[in-house]
């Protein structure tokens, strides 16, 4: 199965939130979905999983349109980062009652998964969804996709508030059950370097567009930061793609990336060190707020 | 296979360097099997794509080897494959960054040398 999109745009009152998106997800891989606040993250989730609808544009999944149509949706499932209020039908809603609602709308619902991962979070799901903390509510989320066993499963932000234990446990769950049963699985989030070695791809959104899609390890490895004395710097990355440059006194620093078949010049006296997608990330979308 | 990942070098260099450290200490025994790609990923919560990027490395340079349908085991000679990589590495993962540093120390070969002695090789 494939879920493509194509020149997805969405309009808001004032707002561009989507610019012209276009995206292949295929079966079997995990992908990780970063940009900062306000990118378009969770608008794009929820206008790929019909939960929105795009302003022009199509997603499809094996040639069958997404929206409103039940044959394709089954396949799809959209954790999203829950809000409750005390007020709102969600938060007088009791954990295990929201969980049964899951189970209904989810064709392949797990159930034995379900409860085998209450037990591992230790979720007390007696109570009403409005007492639940910030992390619990992300471990309802995080229960709701895995065992909502859709094919193509999207989660929004499934760590945020969880501490580094439940983190990890996240990520131990999301490669057993990846591993088991070559569920495509996107996930957006802000910690991105506990993230980056369980994502095969990483797909970048800066200002409702896709500034970059790439293998996750490819894109880190092609990374470089040179620091030194700036002529030199200048001189090891003439007519390289080169981003973030900064300078201080004499001395210069910028990230590269090279492409294919791209290597730094040898023999010269500057410092070359490997990044991590965080810093990449930073290098890329940082940009702005130091001009 | 009981290290730690760091984050000063590719996931999958450190996977394959891992299984080539345990076989130079005996963790891992020649025509013995290796963890499967999926084990790998779940031990080290990394992306199965990268670990099998990892353990192709090694296959790539007769260092493991496939048994159809089995999994991975380490190759007859394996360890004497991995030992002389690692002497005509040395050169130059080790020994021309200690130069450069003693260069950059005013080191002069004598007193290297010395050192050398000093400390027991």
């Amino acid at each position: 199965m494939k879920l493509i999109c194509e020149h997805i745009t969405k309009q808001y009152k004032d707002k561009l939130a989507l610019n012209d998106i276009s995206l292949t997800l295929e079966q079997g891989k995990i992908y990780g979905l970063i940009g900062r606040n306000g990118a378009g993250k969770t608008t794009l989730l929820s206008v790929l999983t019909a939960q929105n609808p795009a302003t022009s544009g199509s997603v499809t999944l094996d040639d069958m349109a997404v929206w409103e149509n039940r044959s394709a949706l089954e396949h799809l499932c959209f954790s999203r980062e829950l809000n409750v209020s005390a007020e709102s039908g969600l938060g007088s809603m009791k954990v295990k009652e929201y969980l049964r609602t899951a189970s209904i709308y989810y064709r392949d619902w797990d159930s034995a998964m379900a409860e085998r991962l209450v037990d591992l979070f230790e979720l007390p799901v007696k109570k009403r969804m409005s007492k639940l903390s910030k992390g619990m509510l992300s471990m309802v989320t995080i229960i709701v996709a895995m065992a909502s066993k859709a094919a193509f499963t999207f989660l929004d932000e499934p760590v945020a508030g969880l501490d580094v234990v439940a983190r990890e446990q996240f990520y131990k769950l999301l490669i057993e059950e990846y591993t088991e049963t070559g569920r495509t699985f996107v996930v957006s989030t802000h910690i991105i370097e506990e993230a980056a070695d369980v994502l095969e791809e990483v797909i970048i959104l800066k200002d409702g567009k896709v500034l970059l899609e790439a293998d996750t390890q490819a894109l880190v490895d092609s990374a470089r930061y040179i620091s030194g004395k700036a002529e030199d710097v200048d001189t090891v990355t003439a007519g390289l793609e080169t981003h973030h440059p900064e300078v201080s006194g004499r001395a210069k620093s910028v990230t590269v990336l090279l492409k294919p078949g791209q290597s730094l010049p040898a023999g010269y006296d500057v410092s070359i060190q490997p990044l991590n997608l965080q810093k990449v990330f930073l290098a890329l979308c940082g940009e702005e707020e130091r001009q | 296979m009981n290290e730690l990942l760091t984050e000063s070098k590719s996931i999958y260099l450190q996977i394959s360097e891992m299984i080539e450290t345990d076989i130079l200490r005996g963790i891992l025994l020649e025509e013995e099997q290796v963890p499967s790609t999926n084990e790998l990923a779940k031990r080290y919560t990394i992306n199965p794509a990268t670990a099998g990027k990892g353990v192709n490395l090694l296959v790539d340079e007769g260092i493991l080897y496939k048994k159809r349908g089995i999994g991975m085991f380490v190759a007859t000679g394996a360890r004497e494959k991995i030992l002389s990589k690692r002497r005509t590495a040395f050169v130059e993962s080790h020994l021309r960054p200690l130069l450069a540093e003693a260069k950059s120390l005013g080191l002069t070969k004598s007193e290297l040398l010395n050192m050398i002695e000093e400390n027991d090789l």
